[in-house]
């Protein structure tokens, strides 16, 4: 069954950093607004109005569009079909997002601290050393 | 020199980070720079660094009579 779910596991406060985020792991079409509306594909997939939204077949997501929430606590949440979920970026959007979008943080910690950064990746693991 | 050690786990995209050289609360100003950007952390645990005071030489100005 095809359906639009928001996935609160996954959260992002900064909106900027999200877009560029967003770009990096292959979202070549972004639509930005206030009350864009997600398209309706399937019966069982309800309206919903969000201010971003990557539109339908852009990232694997052949079911539904994937947009983004603002929620009243000022974060952005995923909204997408659920069937999406295991398809989009061969199911590795959610978490390839977090990764692109968490690497972006601490950019902009390093740069407001004035310090520097030595990244290594170790097993699967990225580790980034801030020094200020 | 203060360090901020961050790990992010590809297969989740989680992100952890611990503060080091830091004592004293001080460390929660740098957390707090990290949630603007994160929101709330799921887990947060100060370490003994946290605890510690920080060590402040006493300033002496000389009084001119």
């Amino acid at each position: 069954m095809s359906k639009y779910m928001t996935f609160p596991e996954a959260a992002f406060k900064d909106r900027d950093l999200l877009i560029a985020a967003l770009e990096e792991i292959g979202c070549s079409y972004i639509r930005q607004g206030a009350d864009l509306e997600m398209g309706r594909y399937y019966s069982e997939q309800l309206e919903q109005k969000v201010p971003i939204v990557i539109p339908r077949g852009v990232i694997g997501n052949d079911y539904g569009d994937i947009g983004f929430e603002l929620t009243e606590s000022g974060e952005y949440r995923p909204v997408m079909d659920e069937l999406d979920r295991s398809r989009a970026l061969n199911g590795r959007f959610i978490p390839k997002l977090r990764a692109a979008y968490n690497e972006r943080v601490i950019a902009k910690v390093a740069a407001r601290l004035r310090g520097t950064i030595d990244r290594s990746v170790e097993g699967g693991v990225v580790k980034i050393k801030v020094r200020y | 020199m203060p360090e901020i050690n961050f790990t992010i786990d590809a297969q989740t995209g989680e992100m952890e980070m611990k503060v080091e050289g830091v004592q004293g609360p001080q460390c929660a100003d740098v957390a707090k720079i990290v949630t603007e950007l994160t929101g709330t952390p799921q887990q947060e645990e100060n370490t003994k660094e946290y605890y510690a005071r920080p060590n402040v030489r006493p300033q002496i100005q000389n009084k001119q009579l």
